[in-house]
């Protein structure tokens, strides 16, 4: 089997689409990784046995860019050449950046007590609810094939998963973890 | 236990030849070891009928030394020699072992003089570092399982708590390579739990093993699908396991007698013993009597869960950690597996059947579930067993990464990553005509470099002279199937590239790194090489140790001249191998191979003539 310069999508014989769904590729992952896994090949030549190790290594990339909705986006948009790693000052309007200091400042305020985690809880929600409105609207300008405006969406998620990632570390950091 | 039955559907079919496959679990307390002897797996007892083998060795001055009960009976008369636990030295620095909370009960004295990394305990018998020891314990199971097998082992699997980092992996795999074993897999310890339940109850379903050791502490969330296992998350605590809660006893025995005294070694290991006893009573009586210091205690099950509550906290926590790590609640988890015999304890077992809401299922035994998982394992491994879509997707248990500017860890592959997994990430120079980046990679959770373990240090030299910032310079990882790591670093700015792979092993300390690196500098190395190196070191140490015993059975078959020059040969591969320099280890074991094929020569000729000696030429035309 050969993965190198594959589509992710092609791969796991998904439609090329934003919203997918997980439960078919999960099954498709699985169907796959019981061809290739270095389980498989424990009796085989050194050579056969990196060469699964490396396939599965793609195979579990590839996986997890298609599972997380963040990093799909950003390689659905570019299978569409787009330069994600670019982000121009027209990507993000005046209004998103408002926002993202909101939601930051509110960040910083939680106090340092009992009442931490429901707040932390509260914000978690408010940044959740954001993220699926991105996300409906990332699959739909996708469809109108409006890559970038899709593209500004992408950067807006961003965002929004660096906040929820910071959100989750404070949190372990309440919880003793 | 599906996985058991659906080995051999119906009848007997044509046997095709079974290779000899074992499971091994290398325990800090017991060790264990299983295989399919009589069809199905099954562990192993000794002569005496004991499952269990106490990972307990006791060094005796130029003799074989004692594992098992035969060593543990010693730990008490001669404790310096008899070294227990070792499991929990594994893949340790000195310091490391020096600062653990354990140490002061440690009663070994560590060489001083050697590195820090690489600790050795002092004993009758010459310095045995952890490896040694833990190669003795396996040794003992390998014969055990020859005996069954009839036969060399062809394979074996070899059990790790889950939350091993990259050096105490490596150490338990080359203890196991000391042993003589073929390694077919490293396999989480809970994973194998959940392999030996089969989990027939269900089809699909998330499974939480909550595996607490003697001196580790696993959880972990495995889902279930159509004969897939993935784990989903594990946590863990390394230092918490069965042998605190006995420190736990002792420490309230002290307390309670007002007792001051300080303990030599071997009082010690008895007062261990005794608390050992109380904490077994207390899971099958309400309340048990101990004498200490001639003075009459009573201990009954709700205090020894009040001086347990910190520790039992810690397993909720950990809990908490791997149903948050896999985005579950405690709701969606439809079973729970025990395993370890410190969940033998009922204010283990309430605390977790209190936290999950659910009993957890105990039909196997939990000292033998993970040796059994194990050897279930090695024999699919193997080809013994073939079992459709079966599967065992694993996880890397700690992030790794590697240092950045003002001691800063960045993360490149992060916890719970399903393994294999590559990733590479590009960085850059600091200063204008950089030409050496060190790369410092690191292993756990923290931010901060002195927060994580550091698993090595490498140079990546020859980058090109450029402004600040143009170079750009690949760190890749890869985690393989058993969880070990390598590292690679290449400059990707000009056509001109260096690659060096860094595998982080035993007995290669900080300069002996740098020194296989400048050797291979420029030169592109694969994953793989460093595994070669490793083989190459082995196979040269055999051959030495072989040529060495010939020359002192058998050495006057050779001239003054002739014997010098193997010896020379000797030497300077054993420079060679101290010195990690694989060239010369391959160029010298090939120059030994064909000085000493003649002298094996030679000394089967003598055999020969030895035998037919007194024989006649018809005699041996007949025979």
């Amino acid at each position: 089997m050969q993965f190198v310069n594959k589509n992710y999508f092609q791969l796991f014989s998904i439609a090329e689409k934003f919203h997918i769904d997980l439960d078919v590729l999960t099954s498709k992952y699985h169907e796959l990784q019981i061809e290739i896994h270095p389980d498989k090949f424990v009796n085989s030549t050194e050579q056969e046995k990196l060469k699964a190790v490396h396939n599965t290594s793609s195979l579990n990339e590839a996986y997890g860019t298609l599972k997380s909705p963040l990093n799909r986006a950003g390689y659905l948009l570019k299978l569409h050449d787009m330069d994600v790693e670019q982000v121009n000052q027209d990507d993000l309007g005046m209004d998103l950046l408002m926002e993202q200091i909101q939601l930051r400042e509110s960040l910083e305020q939680i106090s340092n007590d009992e009442s931490a985690l429901s707040q932390l809880d509260d914000l978690k929600s408010r940044v959740r609810d954001k993220v699926s409105q991105c996300e409906l609207t990332f699959g739909i300008n996708l469809e109108g094939k409006d890559y970038s405006g899709a593209k500004g969406l992408f950067h807006e998620m961003q965002f929004l998963y660096k906040l929820l990632s910071e959100i989750d570390m404070i949190e372990e950091r309440q919880l003793g973890y | 236990m599906a996985l058991l039955n659906i080995s051999e559907p119906g009848g007997k079919p044509t046997q095709p030849i079974r290779k000899r496959a074992v499971g091994i679990d290398l325990g800090t307390t017991n060790s264990l070891v299983a295989a399919s002897c009589s069809g199905s797996v099954e562990c192993l007892p000794d002569d005496q009928g004991e499952y269990l083998l106490p990972s307990v060795v006791h060094y005796r001055k130029g003799r074989e030394p004692l594992v098992g009960s035969a060593a543990k009976a010693r730990m008490v008369a001669s404790p310096e020699d008899t070294i227990a636990s070792v499991k929990r030295l594994l893949g340790k620095s000195l310091s490391e072992i020096k600062s653990q909370s354990l140490s002061q009960f440690i009663p070994y004295s560590f060489n001083e003089d050697k590195d820090d990394q690489s600790p050795a305990i002092h004993t009758v018998d010459g310095d045995k570092d952890p490896v040694v020891i833990s190669s003795d314990i396996l040794k003992i199971l390998v014969q055990r399982a020859e005996e069954c097998l009839q036969g060399d082992l062809d394979g074996a699997v070899i059990t790790v708590p889950a939350y091993f980092n990259d050096a105490q992996r490596q150490q338990t795999r080359n203890a196991a390579q000391l042993a003589g074993l073929n390694v077919l897999r490293l396999l989480n310890e809970p994973t194998a739990a959940a392999v030996a339940y089969g989990l027939d109850s269900r089809d699909q379903g998330n499974v939480i093993v909550f595996d607490l050791g003697g001196g580790t502490f696993d959880v972990s969330l495995l889902s279930l699908q159509k004969g897939i296992f993935e784990v989903l998350a594990t946590a863990g605590d390394s230092n918490l396991g069965g042998d605190d809660f006995d420190h736990i006893l002792i420490d309230w025995m002290r307390n309670s007698t007002d007792s001051k005294k300080n303990y030599d070694a071997s009082s010690y290991a008895a007062l261990l013993q005794q608390a050992n006893q109380v904490k077994h009573q207390l899971s099958e009586e309400s309340a048990v009597e101990v004498e200490h210091q001639g003075k009459s205690l009573q201990i009954d099950k709700i205090l020894f869960a009040e001086l347990c509550e910190p520790l039992l906290k810690r397993t909720r926590l950990t809990c908490k950690r791997v149903l948050r790590d896999a985005g579950k609640k405690v709701e969606d988890i439809d079973n729970i597996v025990l395993v370890g015999g410190a969940t033998r304890m009922l204010i283990i077992r309430e605390s977790v059947v209190k936290f999950f809401g659910r009993e957890p299922l105990t039909d196997i035994d939990p000292d033998k579930v993970v040796a059994m998982g194990a050897g279930i394992q090695a024999d699919i491994l193997i080809g013994n067993k073939s079992i459709d879509n079966f599967l065992l997707l694993d996880v890397n248990p700690l992030s790794l990464g590697i240092e950045t500017m003002g001691e800063l860890v960045e993360k490149i592959i992060p916890r719970n990553t399903t393994i294999p997994v590559s990733k590479a990430q590009e960085f850059t120079t600091f200063k204008d005509g950089q030409t050496v980046m060190a790369i410092h990679v690191l292993q756990g959770e923290r931010e901060l470099v002195s927060d994580c373990r550091s698993l090595a240090r490498f140079e990546l030299r020859g980058i090109p002279p450029m402004v600040a910032g143009a170079a750009k310079i690949e760190v890749s990882f890869q985690v393989d199937a058993d969880g070990l790591l390598s590292v690679a670093a290449k400059e990707l700015s000009t056509g001109k590239s260096a690659e060096i792979t860094v595998k982080p092993s035993f007995g290669l300390n900080a300069d002996a790194i740098g020194e296989m690196l400048s050797s291979s500098q420029m030169n592109a190395k694969s994953d793989m090489k460093a595994r070669v190196l490793k083989e190459a070191q082995l196979e040269a140490r055999q051959l030495i140790d072989a040529t060495n015993s010939a020359i002192s059975i058998a050495g006057t078959l050779l001239k003054e001249a002739e014997k010098n020059a193997i010896t020379a040969i000797v030497e300077a591969l054993e420079m060679a191998i101290t010195h990690v320099d694989q060239a010369k280890i391959h160029a010298l074991t090939e120059q030994l191979n064909r000085s000493s094929s003649d002298f094996a020569a030679r000394r089967m000729d003598l055999d020969i003539k030895e035998a037919l000696r007194g024989k006649s030429i018809e005699k041996l035309e007949n025979s």
